[in-house]
């Protein structure tokens, strides 16, 4: 692998160029380009797809645009360019297994297949939401005391003690500090000390990440997020916080999360994108596993048709040609409450599940409010352990059957649902009556449904 | 001159088609024959960048396509707008935006998407870029005497300095001169609402129509 030397040399000494021509001349058209040439089309009738030959052609083509365009760093205008060799390094070099978490509680994160039967590593919490001080050490309990959930991604504090977190002002560092002080208290209070992290979510730059490398805060077992920026983009702060989490020894997990209808195009250049995306990561970030989420540009969420149809191809695609391990994000537009967000739940578990995928999630209301709790990931992670059962075809028949029951309608006017002190009784942890009524009744549908909910 | 004309309707294909070099040498051509700059405007450009706008709305195309007509639209304007009487020009434009994604906020694609959209339906537009210093917002809706000030924050962290821009509005006593309207994945409705924002917009064809609502209402119409 390269060195972070020859990185921080390439961001030095790459072509200039300025970002809209990077952004029109480069990306747009490469990919415009390469979508064409492998005649790679989106087919709103299979969001599950079973057709292999499309997701080779979606990873050449990424393949093709990663030796092509190479990635910008915005912090000096330069492109970082890798060769074929390169790339192949990252792809062979790339761990298909990981042990995560510690003593009993650690979980082997492996690369899923297509239609794998491998029971799937949940992992759970409401991933990017600014969680409220308040409340935030008692919504984490909510999904480390569910015994599906394997690992945790809960939002982050965006105000501590009545400060606001800033970006960039040291209360980055301490709502960081503060987060993962709640997340190892809910932790043990669950009896699951040992827990992954996937965590650092309260800080932006890198001053957050690099204030909780130490065992009281993020452990070598532990892992963080670094975003590509949209797209095909990296900074100097992303790659402050690749370089330093690797010398400390924990996992760096990519980011990717390009909006469909931006710069690479719709669904179709969007998957090409990804795979690009994937494999650059893995040689800037050293990244050990990779989230996919792919951000629609009206909706926002992973459930609608058209992200979801990224969802299925990506997964396919790298599942057949890397070991790359993959977290599918499960973001809806409907919150923790409704009983719409049940509908988006199955529909995108299904989908990530069945593709080659973990589910990451459930992050209702797109992150945007508290309003979810552990009883909606557990039914995820229901839902996820029943969908190893399927093929792709049958998959393909239950997530349209559902999508329907909220796409375009509810995504256009969500049921936002409700905080989750409301959701769940604070003092007991215990989701309250009407809530574990609705889920119950999630559950009986989807089971009428052909879904095999234990 | 209508879009029937051969000229005007091959303005507008260029402009749709984002042909830089093509709708500038139309333009040209227009304005050679005698064409009336505020009609080329009007008939042939404004049509051409609104059929942009509802096409992306649908995902019929994508972001560089938009960018690419909006490239064609400016440079044919930068052509056509010395010659357009100034009582005229005012009709062309329905309102001036500064728009941009607040300090420490580099996230800027969406506030992109907002910005070609706001063009496409045929406000001055003038987009600061990503990481924009709060008093940027300020100096430069003074500097062009814009209509609103909007704002993108895609992180809970910056947050807060959106507050700083409308505090700093109010300290100038400028806070009643311009419309805020804020938007981006970290803004709720009701953190617009509760920090005194006059408009929000969950996605890109809500901002526009609450621009146009806003502008309407500003100028009494």
């Amino acid at each position: 692998m390269l060195s972070f030397y020859d990185i921080l040399r390439r961001t030095e000494e790459g072509k200039y160029m300025e970002e809209k021509e990077f952004d029109l001349k480069v990306i747009a058209k490469t990919t415009r380009r390469l979508v064409k040439e492998y005649d790679i089309r989106f087919n709103r009738e299979e969001v599950v797809t079973s057709d292999i030959s499309l997701a080779d052609d979606i990873f050449k083509a990424g393949f093709e645009l990663a030796l092509e365009s190479g990635i910008y760093c915005v912090s000096t205008r330069r492109v970082i360019k890798f060769t074929e060799e390169e790339l192949k390094e990252g792809l062979r070099t790339a761990p298909g297994e990981l042990i995560v978490g510690e003593g009993r509680d650690a979980r082997i994160l492996y690369a899923r297949k297509i239609e794998d039967q491998r029971p799937p590593i949940i992992m759970g919490g409401q991933a990017g939401a600014p969680i409220p001080e308040e409340f935030y050490y008692h919504m984490a309990l909510s999904y480390m005391q569910e015994p599906l959930i394997d690992t945790i991604n809960h939002g982050g504090l965006h105000k501590i003690k009545g400060v606001e977190v800033r970006t960039g002002s040291p209360a980055e560092a301490l709502a960081t500090i503060l987060e993962l002080r709640y997340l190892r208290e809910a932790a043990k209070a669950a009896g699951r000390p040992g827990i992954h992290l996937l965590a650092a979510e309260s800080s932006n730059t890198c001053i957050g990440d690099l204030a909780v490398q130490n065992p009281d805060g993020l452990r070598k077992t532990d892992a963080h997020l670094i975003a590509i920026l949209n797209d095909l983009k990296t900074d100097y702060d992303r790659l402050t916080k690749a370089f330093t989490f690797k010398i400390y020894g924990g996992f760096n997990v990519a980011l990717v999360d390009p909006v469909v209808g931006g710069f690479l195009g719709g669904p179709e250049g969007v998957a090409v994108g990804f795979i690009a995306s994937y494999l650059l990561s893995r040689l800037i970030y050293y990244s050990d596993y990779y989230i996919i989420h792919p951000i629609h540009p009206k909706y926002v969420s992973t459930s609608s048709l058209e992200t979801m149809w990224v969802l299925n191809i990506v997964g396919q695609a790298m599942a057949r040609h890397t070991n790359f391990i993959l977290m599918g994000d499960v973001w809806t537009s409907n919150g923790a409450g409704s009983y719409e967000v049940f509908y988006e739940i199955i529909a995108n578990t299904i989908t990530n599940v069945v593709t080659g995928s973990h589910p990451l999630g459930v992050s209702a209301t797109n992150g945007k409010y508290p309003n979810a709790s552990g009883l909606e990931t557990r039914f995820m992670a229901e839902v996820a352990h029943a969908a190893v059962k399927f093929k792709r075809s049958d998959a393909n028949e239950i997530v349209k059957t559902f999508l329907k029951k909220y796409y375009p309608d509810r995504m256009e006017k969500p049921n936002y649902g409700k905080p989750f002190p409301e959701l769940y009784d604070i003092e007991t942890i215990q989701p309250r009556k009407w809530w574990l009524e609705l889920y119950n009744k999630a559950k009986k549908e989807a089971i009428d449904h052909g879904i095999p909910l234990e | 001159m209508s879009i029937e004309d051969e000229l005007c309707k091959k303005l507008y294909n260029a402009i749709m088609e984002g042909e830089v070099e093509l709708a500038e040498e139309t333009a040209k051509k227009l304005l050679d024959a005698g064409a009336d700059a505020y009609t080329i405007v009007k008939e042939c450009m404004i049509p051409a960048m609104k059929v942009v706008g509802d096409k992306f709305a649908k995902l019929e195309i994508f972001l560089p396509e938009v960018m690419m007509a909006a490239d064609a639209f400016e440079a044919c304007m930068k052509l056509i707008e010395p010659k357009i009487l100034a009582e005229k020009k005012k009709e062309l434009t329905i309102g001036k935006v500064v728009i941009g994604t607040i300090q420490g906020d580099i996230h800027d694609l969406g506030k992109n998407i907002v910005a070609l959209m706001l063009k496409a339906t045929g406000f001055e537009v003038y987009d600061l870029g990503r990481d924009v210093p709060v008093a940027d917002f300020i100096k430069k809706a003074k500097e062009v005497n814009a209509d609103i000030i909007a704002i993108s924050a895609l992180l809970s962290t910056s947050l807060p300095y959106v507050k700083d821009v409308i505090k700093l509005l109010k300290e100038l006593n400028l806070r009643d001169t311009y419309i805020l309207m804020v938007g981006g994945g970290a803004v709720t409705r009701e953190w617009a609402q509760e920090v005194g924002a006059d408009g929000y917009g969950e996605n890109a064809d809500e901002a526009v129509k609450i621009a146009l609502e806003l502008i309407k209402k500003k100028k009494g119409e």
